[in-house]
């Protein structure tokens, strides 16, 4: 297990995911801790619960339970025993802590106005785990050049929560940016300045500033910034190529999404959704689909196990990729 | 004595930097506490490192035992007593577990009663220094009727 996801425990639960077994531990994808519930994991589409020895079990009974003193020591731990600086961010109810792990918090929140104003208590916590996987755009960055005139489209990745598309949208980051791209016309393609607004700090994991991650050698990040400011702000001043922005669909992104594209920059964004269909029942993203903005429309999906490409699409919804052919995040097309 | 209400000025003015640390800086408390250290003198300079490096990534220690036992350890070396460690001690049980608001509250509220023990402070130092006055111009007058 790595040490940036083991930092953030407590003794007591790190103890018990030390002795995780190598198979799960490769595929890890959740922790889940809950006051007093059984501690579970996560991966690959299964789960177990642990005993406090780490052994992964079936029945929730033999399971160790993390206690209150276990979930106040985790808290203290993610935050780096600064509540205060994730103030923000609980408010959305996640913390993101170094190594790009996002961390969901369940419990009891706290209302004003109608918004949630702070956690009162927070029992339950789902450690999700951040993955580089190199080689994930591999598959589809082709699919995204425009082969004349090298241009990338301006792209949209679709799937559901949990099927890859920070982990896709952060190696065609890298692959945009080294460039170096040996086509299949014969030329190479020259790396682009890429700017990525992380508003949620999970593509680029920054620590203090700079990424965890490789996201190539002509990248700027704006780490913990809104998207819509954020486009704007590296629009004016980075003079971007192309802009990597994840999870839009509020009506500001619109908004700065058309501005940025005036300005001549490629986009490529993440959103929400199990496909086309889905994504035009949803007011703003209708609108950004008629309007014709994306000419690439990426669709991943849990069918055949997360991650996995299902089709890409062109702007008028023609699908580009053969049928029933599912190409792995980084593997070879069995079809 | 005089280093007494010197120290509890300098540990108010630290507490200070610490709050604007917190509230303006959002800076991890780790990190904050290691740049008041270095902003401060020995000893109350030590206190601070050794709560820094108590709350080092990986070390798995809470605040509170950190906080505590850099006060208890490293009070002998200032002039400053029992009063001043209680307050500063209060401090240590909510430090970087609650928001913005919660934590300048606190910080706030330690500031007000270390200035109160610093007023104090001084009017004691005070005292003493015009009864050693006093007591210096009574041995002066006490040699010269001895020389006559």
């Amino acid at each position: 297990m790595e040490d940036s996801v083991l930092m953030i425990l407590p003794f007591s639960l790190q103890r018990i995911l030390r002795n995780l077994p190598d198979e799960i531990d490769a595929k890890l994808e959740e922790i889940r801790i809950r006051e007093n519930r059984p501690l579970e994991v996560v991966y690959r589409g299964a789960y177990r619960f642990l005993t406090g020895q780490g052994r992964p079990v079936v029945q929730p009974s033999l399971a160790y339970r993390p206690t209150r003193e276990d979930c106040v020591k985790l808290l203290e731990l993610l935050t780096d025993h600064s509540v205060y600086s994730f103030e923000e961010q609980m408010r959305s109810g996640y913390i993101t802590v170094q190594g790009g792990h996002r961390i969901g918090l369940a419990g009891r929140t706290a209302v004003e106005n109608g918004k949630v104003k702070i956690f009162k208590e927070i029992s339950g916590f789902n450690v999700r785990i951040a993955r580089e996987v190199r080689g994930a755009g591999d598959a589809v960055l082709p699919y995204l050049l425009d082969l004349p005139s090298l241009q990338l489209h301006h792209t949209l990745i679709v799937s559901p929560p949990q099927q890859g598309k920070t982990t896709l949208v952060r190696d065609l980051a890298r692959l945009i940016s080294y460039g170096d791209l040996q086509l299949s016309s014969g030329g190479r393609m020259a790396g682009r300045k890429v700017g990525i607004v992380d508003e949620r700090s999970e593509i680029a994991a920054c620590i203090k500033g700079v990424p965890r991650f490789d996201l190539g050698p002509r990248t700027d990040v704006l780490d913990g910034c809104p998207k819509a400011e954020g486009m704007m702000m590296m629009v004016r001043s980075l003079s971007p190529e192309v802009i990597v922005a994840d999870e839009i669909g509020r009506p500001e992104d619109a908004e700065a999404i058309r501005e940025a594209l005036h300005a001549g920059v490629r986009l490529i964004a993440t959103a929400h959704g199990t496909g086309l269909e889905d994504l035009s029942r949803r007011p703003i993203l209708r609108e950004l689909i008629r309007e014709r903005i994306f000419s690439r429309y990426v669709v991943l999906g849990g069918k055949f196990g997360a991650g996995t490409l299902e089709a890409v699409y062109d702007g008028m919804g023609r699908r580009l990729t053969a049928d029933l052919c599912a190409v792995p995040a980084g593997g070879e097309p069995p079809c | 004595m005089s280093r007494r209400p010197q120290q509890i000025r300098r540990l108010i003015q630290a507490l200070q930097r610490l709050e604007t640390e917190i509230s303006y800086g959002f800076t991890h408390l780790p990190d904050a506490l290691d740049i008041i250290a270095r902003q401060t003198a020995e000893p109350l300079a030590g206190i601070f490192r050794e709560m820094a490096a108590g709350l080092a990534v990986m070390s798995g220690h809470s605040v509170k035992e950190v906080w505590q036992s850099a006060v208890i350890g490293g009070w002998k070396k200032t002039s400053m007593k029992d009063a001043e460690k209680e307050i500063l001690l209060q401090i240590g049980f909510t430090l970087g577990l609650t928001g913005r608001e919660d934590q300048v509250k606190h910080l706030r509220l330690g500031i007000r009663q270390l200035q109160a023990e610093e007023e104090l402070a001084r009017e004691e130092q005070q005292r003493y220094e015009k009864m050693w006055k006093s007591l210096g111009l009574l041995a002066g007058a006490l040699v010269v009727i001895l020389i006559y």
